[in-house]
Parts: structure tokens; C-alpha cells; sequence
């Protein structure tokens, strides 16, 4: 029987901070897994950084994202908000991409998207950008903080009523989505519920209505009588429905389990057990933010259960080589692509967001993963030319053409490679010189195909 | 030879051994297929779905020319026995459908006629709705009837790729998915890989020499599916090498998307799923509420055209008794003419069936032009009844769960 490296491990030990030990080094492999999975990447000052810096201060960091935070996103905001204005749907998925890229606290970023797939609420059914704009905004404000104040403002948000198909909950013909989206996917999980728990809990939200883009209650509309919601009766409104599915022991835990798949793994499912102590402490307060952290500072996430064992989606592959390339390029263009691979941001396919993990990769989504790096690293074409793979290891000091082949493998692979591979891979260079560095993208382009950068 | 081999090669290269024993290919891989010995060629059936977008008017593709009630409707758009395509001395295809004419009497082609579905809407989007996800009136649905199939097909230790889109659309709902990525292919060659062929064929053949982490089963379908897309890439970029068919298919952007499919087909992908359009996308072409005449019948030309492209080139290749196509409308049209030479939005109208295992002719009756509805033809056929025909009898998938009832398939099949 194959061993099961996720749950043959103590829940303690799992969750306390990984300490560096000889048997446990920090390595640079290690580096570039955190910054894989809390953030979009890394340069290579950034992998230096923390190779140097250790792992408790990168994760400090990175909780704490970079500096002048605020006039970054003032200056998104401002540009987001004319760009939604305009109605144009497809221009805010490249402005988010931007963020992604420029951002100086790419984890709110990366729990933004988080949220995204876990509300999976669609542009094509709200049909409003400036609705759309503002629910990801919503998101973005709670990324990291309290669940139970992040449903508090998704109830008040147009755009989840009208992406749930719940625009209109009279008394006489309550509209069951909101309350059951609520409790299938969003606290409680399938067989932790009734019907008729989502009949009672759908008349307490009677009476809100999106009209014209806002969201109003009607107070005629709503049902003031006794509702019996998971066995406790009483004239509950909406915030009561939200605070007593949060108060059923299963939900932590649902919620600690889609973060695990988030953060830590695709491969296994993890135990109740491993669970307990993150959904204990999310429990207390619904605080994503200290979940987030101590998943992200614990042993667990710095051991072989969680190394490469996510599959990148297809903006986490395109943005760890534009941020690795430290490069500006049209995101327009890439966000067209990205949507194409099967991630449309802004779009997720259905309620139940983007599942991911194996289904990112079939035949035809692996080529165009190749094309699209071929296309990204190309002197020529739709990119332009742009991220320019022998400019960034000549500005870390690697000018020698023997030497730069071996700096993108540290850069996007952190060494992490069978020797069969990197020998082989080494071998696509050509051994006359690499005058314009056509050899040095050819190379960067194979190197993105690899099994392993496929891998998060 | 093992079940498991067998596997391997079929969800690398579907099941062509040629190509896994061509020198483009890991030799690890041509290995395997020698061990695996000859094998058959595909016999997987293929469904190409078309949509012909805006409501195109049945009663002016297969014309009731005989009918009195027909012929005092329709003042300007009224089609004569003189013009059409007779079947028989009461129905005639369009004039400018010479060729659908002559796959029906071919048998290549059949006509499901009265297809539609109860209390049917009359809105586009909504009509289009119903007709994609298969649950007519349920707005909140947003997986479609294919989609559900997809994901019903996908097997989680394959790379292979279910469907396609290859019209120049955004992506249908009916290809709606939970979870598989439906690729949209808009020609063979975004199939074909641009690195370097004899580059990655080293890198995969060093990749496999390491794979010792077996207890990483990611990495191991994602080894499994860079092999599918060089073995892919490889086939693509051979059927485009070797077949030359420039001048069998016409201009028309339908009859480009069927050339497409039909090197896909060729290549032998294991895709079971296409999906065309024909009028635009959207509120398309066939919506014609003025001066429809010329309209419509340009739009029926480039289907008819296209469409024999299509089945004459895959009965070339011996290859038509694999392939079903389905062309469906959100709606049919309103029998009488609006007074500004077009007509208005309807209900039931044919579905055409062509392949080369049809049982050929006319299925179902003519819409009774004495017993309307709100001025349309009346549905005899669910359209459910249709798809799960499809699904069912011809892609061998379950329909039960993809419609979300039992629809008593029809018997349109030899």
C-alpha cells in the first residue's frame, strides 16, 4: 500500500512553524515553493531574498505585502473603475491581471482569486462590469480577514444575488438559491443540511430585491414569521441565517479543507484529524488570515505532502514567467489566452468555481501551455519581444552564455530537476554562440514546458 | 498484451500505432506500441453538433410547396414546386439546397421534422438557453447538455480532450462544463505544437528515464499528457502534410470549420465532440424579420455547400460512418409573413441529421399548418428525444443523467 504522506503525520507537529534543521534545510527549492503558492512567483532578487531572510521572515513579508500598498491601489482602483464604467468586462480581467503582477502583496491578491472561484459568481450572468468590479473588490477587502464579515458583505452585494439567479425573493415565492448556495457551498457542505432547512432559511431572506444594480429591501415583501433552521426556530432574518450556519461545527472545517487544496495539496485528501487544529482555530473567530498564516509558516507546508503537488492554473503558469522576467507585456492579449486555457477571470464556469488540479491539463491545454510560453519568450510577435530572458540573467550578473542557461533553471526551477532532464535540457542550446539570444528564449520556452513547471 | 498498456497508448494516441512508431515519438513509446502489436483503427463515433443561430425559418428549408395554407401565408416568401428541391409531391428542400437534396436521396441525410419542446420560448436568449443546457426555463442552469456529457466522459487519469469548439464563437453553454477545459480550436494547427519536434521528443525520453517519484500522481499525468501533446502535435502536423484538400472545400467560414473537424477526425484524437456555427453567434443571421428572403437563402447555401463538403470528404476517407452531424435552431419562424417581407420568431422546426449510418428519409411527420400555435408549427418531437439519441444510441454515453430524465430515443440508426 502506498503510504499516505499528508495524513501519516502529527497534527501538531504538522501545524507548528517549520524551524530550518540540518535534516530539514531551507533551500532555495523550498523558497520558490512559497512563493509559488503565496504568491505569483518570485524574481530572482526576491528568491534571494528569502534563501537569505529564511523562512519565517519571507512568510513575515509576504503576509505584509511591500510598501506604498495604498497608492498602488489607488492608482489600480482609479484605473479599474474607468475601465468598468466603459462596460468593458474584458478590460477589467487584464486590469486584474496587471494587479496580480505589479502588486506589492500578491498573497490578497492570490486569496482574491480564492474567493473568486469559492463564490463563483460570473460577469456573463451579472452582465454588469461595475457590479462585477465592485463584488471582486468586496472580496479583496475580506481576502484575509473574518469569513463570517466576508458573507456579511456578500449579502449586501448585488452581484452575488444576480450571479446566484436570486435577484428577487418575494414572501409568497421565496427564492431558494441564495440560501442554498449558502449552505452547499459556501458553510455547511452536501448531506449537512435538509430541504427543508433551505426552504425555512430561504423565507428569511424574502424581501431583498436587486433593482436597477442595487440591492433593497422591501420590508412588505419579507417573511416575519417563525422559521426552523438547522433545529432552532425564531423570526430569523438574513444575518441570523448566516450566523447560525457558521456556527455548525462543519463549516470550519469545509472551509479549512478547500485552503488546504488551495494552499497545500491536490493529491490527497486530507483527514478530519490533520484538519482539526485549523478548523478549531477558525472557529473561534472565522479569522482566514491566521489560517492562511499558519498554514504558511508550518511544517506540513514545508515538507514533501505539499512540494509540487498543486497544479498550476493557467495564470499562476503565465505570471510566474512574466514576474520571474521581471517584464511588462499586454495582459489584454494574455487574459484572452489565459481564458482560453480554461481560465477566464471575472468568468469562473460555474457556481462552483474553477475545480482545477488535474483538470487544467489535457492535451490540448498542455499545448497551448507550450505555445503560450513559446509566444511569451518569442523575439517576435503578439507579446513583442518583451520579457527578454538573456537582459534579466545578464542584470543578475550571469552575461556568460554558459552561465545563463543555469541561471533560468535556479530562476524557474529553482535546480529542482532529474539530472537525465537539466543534462538534457542543457543540450537544446546550441554550442555556437547565442549572438541575439534566440537560443537562450528557445531554451527558456522548453524549460516552461517541463513536467515540472507545471507543478506548484 | 495488459489492459493498463493498452490504456496508456489509447489516451496518449488515441489508438493509432503508426503514429506511436514513428521516429517523432519517445522511443520508449514506440517500444510500447510494438509490444502492443497492430491495432485497429478508431471506431469511436463522432458527433458535430452545428448551430444555426437567429431561428432559421423550417418551413422555408423544407417547403410545404403543395400546401394551401402555406402558399396563401407567405406572399413574398412563398417557394413554388417550380423552385424547390422536391422529396415528394407535398415537401422540397429550398432552391438553393441542390446538394442537401442530393445526400437525402443518398441517404447520407435525414429530416427530423416538428422538433421542438412544450410552451417554448419565443426569445432568443431564452430559446437559445433551453436548446443548450436541455432544461427549458431553468435560467439558473449554467452547465450545458454537452458540457455534462464532457464531464460525465472526462476520466481523471486521461489527458484526452472529449470536445471541442471550432466555430469562431465564444464558448457555448451547451459545451458548459463543471470541471473539464473544452478547448476552442479554430484551425488544426493551433493543435500542433511550435517548439522544436526532435528537442521535445529528448526532453520527454530524458523525463522518463527519471520518473522514479511515482508517488507524485501529478506529475505523472501531467508526463502523460506532455507525451499526448507531442503525439498529438505530431499527427496533427502529418494529416496537415499529407492531405491536401484546399480546393474540396469552399470559402464559406461553415464549410472552414468542417475542413477543420475533419482533420481532427483524421488525426484520430479521440475527440467525440465538435461543435460549428452557422449565422454569426449571438442573435444571428437566420433572424430575419425583413427582407428575408435573399438572406435566408444565402445562409442555406453556405450550409448546404458546406455540409456536402463535408460528408463527400469523409466518405472519401472512409470515414462517414463514424460521423453524425446535427445542425439545431433556437426556434422556427412564424408561418406568415409581417408585412415587411421577413417573418417573426416561432417554435418547432427540422433538425437535420447527416452520416453515414442514417437510416435516411423523413422522421416524423409535417408540422399540421391547420393546428398552430401563435401562428407557429407545433412540435411532435422533443428536442430532448433528439439528444438523447445522440448521446445514447450514437456517443454510447448514458443520457439519463446528462438530461436529467429519460427521453425515448429515436430510431434514426441501421
Amino acid at each position: 500500500m502506498k503510504r499516505d504522506i499528508a495524513n501519516d503525520v502529527d497534527p501538531d507537529w504538522a501545524w507548528s512553524s517549520y524551524q530550518p534543521s540540518e535534516s530539514r534545510p531551507w533551500t532555495l527549492a523550498m523558497a520558490g515553493h512559497l512563493y509559488r503558492r503565496a504568491a505569483f512567483g518570485a524574481t530572482y532578487s526576491e528568491l534571494q531574498q528569502a534563501v537569505s531572510g529564511g523562512p519565517q521572515k519571507t512568510v513575515d513579508r509576504l503576509l505584509r505585502g511591500g510598501e506604498e500598498l495604498d497608492a498602488f491601489h489607488h492608482v489600480m482602483d482609479q484605473d479599474e473603475l474607468a475601465s468598468a464604467k466603459s462596460g468593458n468586462m474584458g478590460s477589467l480581467r487584464a486590469w486584474w491581471l496587471r494587479r496580480m503582477l505589479k502588486t506589492p502583496y500578491p498573497l490578497l491578491e492570490k486569496m482574491t482569486l480564492f474567493w473568486h472561484s469559492h463564490f463563483g459568481i460570473s460577469g456573463s450572468r451579472v452582465g454588469d462590469s461595475q457590479l462585477m468590479l465592485q463584488h471582486i473588490r468586496v472580496l479583496r477587502e475580506h481576502a484575509l480577514g473574518k469569513y463570517s464579515s466576508m458573507l456579511d458583505a456578500v449579502s449586501q452585494d448585488p452581484a452575488v444575488y444576480l450571479g446566484l439567479g436570486a435577484q428577487s425573493s418575494r414572501k409568497a415565492q421565496p427564492n431558494e438559491e441564495f440560501a442554498r448556495q449558502l449552505m452547499h457551498r459556501l458553510s455547511l457542505g452536501p448531506g449537512n443540511f435538509g430541504e427543508e432547512d433551505v426552504s425555512e432559511a430561504s423565507r428569511a431572506f424574502t424581501g431583498w430585491v436587486v433593482l436597477r444594480g442595487q440591492l433593497r429591501f422591501f420590508d412588505r415583501e419579507h417573511d416575519t414569521g417563525v422559521k426552523k433552521i438547522l433545529g432552532r426556530s425564531g423570526n430569523w432574518k438574513a444575518e441570523d441565517v448566516l450566523r447560525i450556519v457558521l456556527e455548525q461545527p462543519v463549516a470550519p472545517r469545509m472551509l479549512v479543507r478547500k485552503l488546504y487544496r488551495w494552499f497545500v495539496s491536490e493529491v490527497e485528501d486530507p483527514s478530519d484529524r490533520l484538519l482539526d487544529p485549523l478548523a478549531e482555530m477558525l472557529a473561534k473567530d472565522y479569522d482566514t488570515g491566521r489560517v492562511v498564516e499558519t498554514m504558511l509558516r508550518s511544517n506540513h507546508f514545508f515538507s514533501a505532502a505539499a512540494y509540487r503537488r498543486r497544479i498550476k492554473s493557467p495564470v499562476e503558469f503565465a505570471l510566474e514567467i512574466v514576474r520571474g522576467m521581471e517584464g511588462t507585456l499586454s495582459t489584454v492579449i494574455l487574459s484572452e489566452e489565459l481564458a482560453q486555457l480554461g481560465q477566464n477571470l471575472y468568468n469562473p464556469p460555474t457556481v462552483d468555481g474553477w475545480y482545477g488540479g488535474r483538470h487544467w491539463i489535457n492535451s490540448a491545454t498542455m499545448t497551448g501551455r507550450c505555445n503560450l510560453a513559446h509566444s511569451l519568450f518569442a523575439r517576435n510577435g503578439r507579446y513583442g519581444g518583451k520579457l527578454d530572458p538573456t537582459a534579466i540573467a545578464s542584470r543578475y550578473g550571469y552575461d556568460d552564455p554558459t552561465a545563463s542557461p543555469g541561471f533560468l533553471v535556479a530562476l524557474f526551477l529553482q535546480d529542482d530537476l532529474p539530472k537525465s532532464v537539466r543534462e538534457e535540457l542543457r543540450r537544446t542550446i546550441p554550442s555556437s554562440i547565442d549572438t541575439d539570444g534566440s537560443a537562450l528564449r528557445q531554451f527558456a520556452s522548453n524549460a516552461a514546458a517541463l513536467t515540472e513547471f507545471q507543478l506548484s | 498484451m495488459s489492459h493498463s498498456r493498452r490504456d496508456f497508448l489509447k489516451s496518449v494516441v488515441g489508438t493509432s500505432t503508426l503514429v506511436s512508431l514513428s521516429p517523432a515519438m519517445p522511443t520508449f513509446m514506440q517500444q510500447s506500441a510494438l509490444a502492443a502489436g497492430a491495432s485497429e483503427p478508431s471506431s469511436d463515433t463522432v458527433l458535430v453538433v452545428v448551430q444555426l443561430s437567429g431561428g432559421n425559418d423550417g418551413l422555408n428549408t423544407v417547403v410545404p410547396y403543395s400546401n394551401d395554407i402555406y402558399a396563401r401565408s407567405r406572399s413574398t416568401l412563398r417557394l413554388t414546386a417550380s423552385d424547390v428541391h422536391p422529396i415528394d409531391s407535398d415537401l422540397g428542400f429550398h432552391p438553393e439546397m441542390p446538394l442537401f437534396s442530393r445526400l437525402f436521396k443518398d441517404g447520407q441525410m435525414m429530416v427530423v421534422q416538428g422538433v421542438g419542446y412544450p410552451n417554448s420560448n419565443r426569445g432568443h436568449d431564452e430559446a437559445l438557453r433551453d436548446w443548450h443546457t436541455a432544461r427549458p426555463g431553468q435560467a439558473a442552469c449554467q452547465t450545458g447538455w454537452l458540457g455534462r456529457a464532457i464531464d460525465h466522459a472526462e476520466r481523471p487519469d486521461e489527458p484526452s480532450v472529449p470536445a471541442t469548439l471550432v466555430a469562431p464563437i465564444p464558448m457555448p453553454l451547451a459545451l458548459g462544463t463543471q470541471r473539464a477545459v473544452v478547448p476552442s480550436v479554430r484551425s488544426a494547427e493551433k493543435w500542433t505544437l511550435r517548439t522544436d519536434e526532435s528537442q521535445r521528443k529528448g526532453l520527454l525520453e530524458a523525463a522518463k528515464q527519471s520518473a522514479t517519484d511515482s508517488d507524485n500522481p501529478l506529475a505523472h499525468y501531467v508526463q502523460q499528457s506532455s507525451l499526448a501533446a507531442h503525439a498529438t502535435s505530431h499527427q496533427v502536423a502529418e494529416v496537415l502534410r499529407t492531405t491536401d484538400r484546399q480546393d474540396e472545400y469552399p470559402s464559406f467560414s461553415l464549410a472552414k470549420q468542417f475542413k477543420t473537424i475533419s482533420e481532427l477526425i483524421r488525426a484520430d484524437l479521440g475527440v467525440r465532440i465538435f461543435f460549428a456555427e452557422l449565422g454569426g453567434g449571438g442573435i444571428g443571421g437566420f433572424d430575419n424579420h425583413a427582407n428575408q428572403r435573399d438572406n435566408h437563402a444565402a445562409l442555406l447555401r453556405e450550409l448546404s455547400i458546406s455540409v456536402a463538403a463535408f460528408v463527400d470528404d469523409l466518405n472519401r476517407a472512409k470515414l462517414l460512418d463514424r460521423v453524425l452531424l446535427m445542425s439545431f435552431s433556437e426556434f422556427g419562424r412564424t408561418l406568415s409573413e409581417n408585412g415587411r417581407r421577413g417573418t417573426g420568431h416561432g417554435a418547432a422546426a427540422p433538425v437535420f441529421l447527416a452520416g453515414g449510418r442514417l437510416k435516411g428519409g423523413l422522421f416524423g411527420e409535417h408540422p399540421d399548418l391547420a393546428d398552430l400555435k401563435e401562428d407557429a408549427p407545433r412540435h411532435h418531437t422533443d428536442y430532448r428525444q433528439v439528444y438523447a439519441t445522440a448521446l445514447e444510441r450514437w456517443l454510447g454515453f448514458p443520457s439519463e443523467p446528462v438530461l436529467g430524465a429519460s427521453y425515448k430515443a429515436l430510431d434514426l440508426f441501421v
